[in-house]
């Protein structure tokens, strides 16, 4: 309890968190990894229990191996950096054309509903499903997997952000220009803050169609990536690689997840959400 | 126009239209008003009457389709910070503080920190919102999130302030208070106030002239004068026991309920002119 100078002002008033950190800590992280360690021991009685060659289904044993294997060379560091470098860029890309395009269309009521149908359109049509032309147009590149997860991430964005900006209540816009507010200032000091955190809310959806849209583009295309990796293993029958390549693909999904998109959604949600109501 | 008339806002022959994909619907008669400057102006009517529409067209939120309205000499475009409003909603931000949504008036008009602070804790401590500076507005309860919203309009300093039902969302005891401290809040600053609300006591209690309007498309079928409020404006219990004040009460009473009634029995017609002389 000595710790807890260091907590937010917001929760200044909050009562005291549980009494021993350390031990709800092992058992908070023993509840999430407990049905981990269901589906590994029921891979393993699989394994053994019908006795599989290892061309079928290798043993969670040799895949801790063979994961020790690709990570201590590096194998799996590089594959993983491209992807996490493709996912980064078309986050940073998703954000700088949808965010303002969002802003666009969510500020006219008329023009939000002309595009409300044609964005939900293009929501159906799933990045994937461009492929067949980005290949034509642009061939088996990087530019192509780029494509596609720009516009798997984009299209959330710019909804959600469209949708921030129709749920901010009239009578804020309203209440700023009675006090003397331009145009300017309406969209810094209301439209901006009013739509962040159904922006950040976009994003973090864009992050999961969008890793999902990768490593799918990826195992088509062959440049690099961890969709590579386990398209490319598929190849010589290495079912460890192949999930190593699973495993890797969902951690790095859980740790973005977790330890960046999530704690910047809860700060701005907490403090800006609640009083949506 | 006359600029040095003493009515601080003036309806002329206003009337206004929505449309709607029906075609145009009329949302209020024909109004003419004059409020002189320092008149504290209640509005009581039907629901759907028009009473929002003519205070958004005084606030500039909307264009009239006929007539005009003058505030101060100045035929109203749009909104301006000369007419401050208060809204039923709150429209206090919910990303800024207590002290940052009061000061926001004083910061859009670029008045320096220390300037703006002091205005602050003035207002503040009027309203009775001492201690709860750095609160955001969902730490608040709903009466203190109102004395929010109306110190933010009082901070900025308008002439004119509108008010669209703003105690309307806040429990019966808290209304009271806030009804009280706007009493006195208004005599003092000498504000010119123009106040919709459902509630024929909050329209006499807070009122130097009770305006009464019929039901859509409503037009002001009666203007009913309160005698001015004393120093230090009024309160509660003096005013339930005082036989003017609770003639006048049920006098505005008689007129809205007379509206309701029409409406229930004759729906769709308009209000007859001849009784608008009661």
């Amino acid at each position: 309890m000595t710790m807890t100078a260091v907590s937010a002002p917001a929760a200044a008033g909050a009562p005291p968190r549980r009494p021993s950190p350390l031990a709800s800590g092992l058992l908070g992280a023993g509840k999430f990894l407990a049905p981990f360690a269901a589906v590994v021991a029921l891979w393993w009685a699989i394994k053994a229990g019908f006795d599989l060659p290892d061309r079928i289904l290798v043993s969670p044993y040799q895949v801790l191996v063979t994961f020790w294997n690709l990570l201590s060379r590096g194998v799996l560091a590089d594959y993983a950096a491209t992807s996490l470098y493709q996912i980064g860029v078309a986050v940073v890309v998703s954000a700088v054309v949808g965010i303002p395009l969002g802003f666009a269309i969510g500020s006219n009521a008329y023009v939000a509903r002309a595009l409300g149908l044609f964005l939900r359109f293009f929501q159906g049509v799933s990045g994937i499903s461009w492929l067949p032309l980005a290949i034509i147009w642009f061939g088996f590149t990087d530019t192509t997997v780029q494509v596609i997860v720009v516009y798997t991430l984009v299209v959330p964005v710019i909804f959600n952000t469209m949708l921030g900006v129709r749920a901010i209540p009239p009578s804020y816009a309203l209440a700023l220009r009675s006090l003397g507010a331009g145009t300017f200032r309406v969209v810094k000091d209301v439209y901006l803050p009013g739509a962040l955190p159904s922006i950040v809310v976009g994003l973090r959806l864009g992050m999961g169609y969008g890793w999902r849209a990768l490593i799918a583009a990826e195992m088509l295309i062959r440049q690099g990536g961890l969709g590579d990796l386990i398209f490319g293993a598929r190849t010589f029958g290495q079912i460890d690689r192949i999930i190593c390549g699973m495993i890797a693909i969902g951690v790095l999904y859980v740790v973005v997840d977790r330890l960046i998109v999530q704690p910047i959604e809860n700060l701005t949600v907490a403090r800006w959400g609640v009083l949506r109501k | 126009m006359d600029a040095t008339s003493p009515d601080k806002i003036i309806v002329e022959g206003f009337q206004h239209f929505f449309e709607t994909a029906d075609g145009p619907v009329q949302a209020t008669g024909l109004i003419d008003l004059k409020i002189p400057a320092a008149e504290f102006v209640t509005l009581v009517g039907p629901s759907g009457c028009g009473k929002t529409t003519l205070l958004k067209a005084i606030a500039g939120f909307i264009t009239p389709t006929r007539g005009r309205i003058v505030c101060d000499g100045k035929t109203v475009t749009g909104p301006g910070r000369d007419r401050g409003v208060v809204f039923q909603e709150l429209a206090i931000l919910p990303w800024r503080t207590v002290r940052r949504n009061i000061g926001h008036g004083l910061e859009i008009a670029g008045v320096p920190k220390a300037e703006r602070e002091r205005t602050v804790a003035r207002l503040v401590a009027l309203t009775g919102l001492k201690g709860f500076e750095d609160r955001y507005p969902h730490e608040l309860s709903g009466g203190m999130r109102q004395r929010v919203a109306v110190a933010r309009t009082w901070a900025a300093d308008p002439d004119i302030i509108l008010m669209d039902e703003p105690f309307a969302a806040v429990d019966a005891m808290t209304r009271l208070t806030l009804q009280e401290e706007l009493a006195s809040l208004t005599f003092s600053t000498r504000k010119t106030v123009f106040f919709i609300t459902h509630s024929v006591d909050e329209a006499v209690f807070l009122a130097d002239r009770v305006l009464v309007m019929s039901k859509r498309p409503g037009r002001i079928k009666a203007s009913i004068e309160v005698p001015r409020r004393k120093a230090g404006g009024r309160d509660w219990e003096s005013f339930t026991t005082d036989p003017e004040m609770q003639a006048i009460c049920e006098q505005v009473l008689r007129l809205v309920r007379d509206e309701r009634m029409d409406g229930a029995a004759r729906p769709g017609e308009t209000p007859d002119p001849l009784k608008e002389a009661s």
